[in-house]
């Protein structure tokens, strides 16, 4: 038992050992909710609620009236969830803690700026989400969901991510690749 | 409602999932595409094996049935996924990821990533009706799985899977495929 805590305790684990656990969950998302895990929609569903509620007219199109509704949806709480999983995680290794920028690697190379890093962040999630959203789904929609019921989809989405991700990076890194 | 329990129990294991393999740190993502830390891919490709023996275990059994196979439009998972992945390497998180390490007290994920994300999905819900229909209209197969499509056996399809994992595992733990980081001081 208190080797278990201990484990629980360590800051990371085995990617296997944590893999397996997330294999589980979606396993479980099946068994018991008939759902499959994912991320980048429920932002479509709070876009969509922004949207219409400050530009009605705009936002009175076919996606957001009928393809991805404004409403709190199961994919919308089980990321509540993710969130609280995250702080439980950082909690038990005892590193909690409020960050402006928050990676040693991202300073080396970009510098402390922490503007410059938001700047490259925002940029960055507003290009996963269009990206997502023209493939179907992020890499727990698509890539874990789809991959696991052996969707032909989720490997062409895993290719096309890791080439064009090496590709940005070398691009970025350059001779710091 | 207890639906809804569900989700907010397992989402909290799949967020502690990601923060404890450390994909909640900028650095796990992007130096996947750098070859020089295989987290990533060890974490993804695990609870790929897990996931898909579990759940087609169960299926042959009768307990359930699939939910609604996310669709197979070539075109369209090819180039959401380039595009995803420019976003992976300058962000260094994903969507899950990001909400992850918001948790963490992460504002560099919490801010600009929540804004990020929830502007990208206002732009592709409002280009989505001339962008989608053209796009989705290519190699379009629908919710095909991989057995269906190519009369394999699903057994097969997932034990080829996995060997192929645990050799990429192989070789990456051997330190063959691993390269050297030049910044590690």
């Amino acid at each position: 038992m208190d080797w278990l805590k201990e484990q629980f305790r360590k800051e990371e684990w085995s990617p296997y050992v944590a893999g397996s656990l997330l294999g589980i969950v979606g396993i479980l998302a099946v068994l018991l909710s008939d759902s499959l895990l994912g991320a980048s929609g429920a932002f479509e569903n709070l876009a969509g609620a922004i949207g219409q509620v400050v530009a009605p007219q705009l936002f009175d199109n076919l996606y957001f009236n009928y393809v991805m509704r404004p409403e709190i949806t199961w994919s919308g709480v089980l990321l509540i969830g993710v969130f609280f999983g995250g702080a439980l995680g950082a909690w038990s290794s005892r590193t909690w803690k409020i960050r402006m920028n928050s990676d040693e690697q991202w300073k080396q190379v970009f510098g402390a700026s922490w503007p410059k890093r938001w700047l490259f962040a925002f940029l960055g999630a507003i290009v996963l989400e269009i990206g997502a959203g023209i493939a179907g789904g992020c890499t727990s929609g698509l890539a874990i969901s789809g991959g696991m019921l052996l969707a032909p989809a989720a490997f062409i989405f895993i290719g096309a991510m890791f080439a064009s991700g090496i590709a940005t990076a070398w691009l970025v890194y350059g001779r710091r690749f | 409602m207890t639906n809804y329990i569900i989700a907010l129990v397992l989402g909290i294991f799949f967020g502690l999932a990601l923060q404890k393999a450390g994909l909640t740190k900028y650095h796990k993502i992007v130096n996947v595409f750098r070859f020089t830390d295989f987290a990533v891919l060890k974490f993804m490709m695990t609870a790929l094996i897990v996931s898909m023996t579990g759940l087609y275990t169960l299926k042959w059994m009768g307990v359930i049935t699939f939910p609604s196979v996310p669709a197979t439009y070539v075109a369209g998972n090819l180039i959401g996924g380039l595009i995803f992945g420019v976003g992976m390497a300058f962000s260094g998180y994903c969507p899950g990821t990001c909400v992850a390490g918001a948790g963490e007290g992460k504002l560099d994920y919490l801010i600009p990533g929540f804004l990020g994300f929830t502007t990208g999905a206002a732009i592709y819900g409002l280009i989505y009706p001339s962008v989608f229909p053209k796009i989705s209209a290519v190699a379009n197969v629908g919710s095909a799985i991989i057995p269906d499509l190519w009369n394999l056996n699903a057994a097969l399809v997932i034990i080829f899977f996995t060997l192929l994992s645990l050799l990429l595992f192989y070789l990456i733990d051997r330190n063959r495929m691993q390269r050297r980081d030049k910044m590690a001081q």
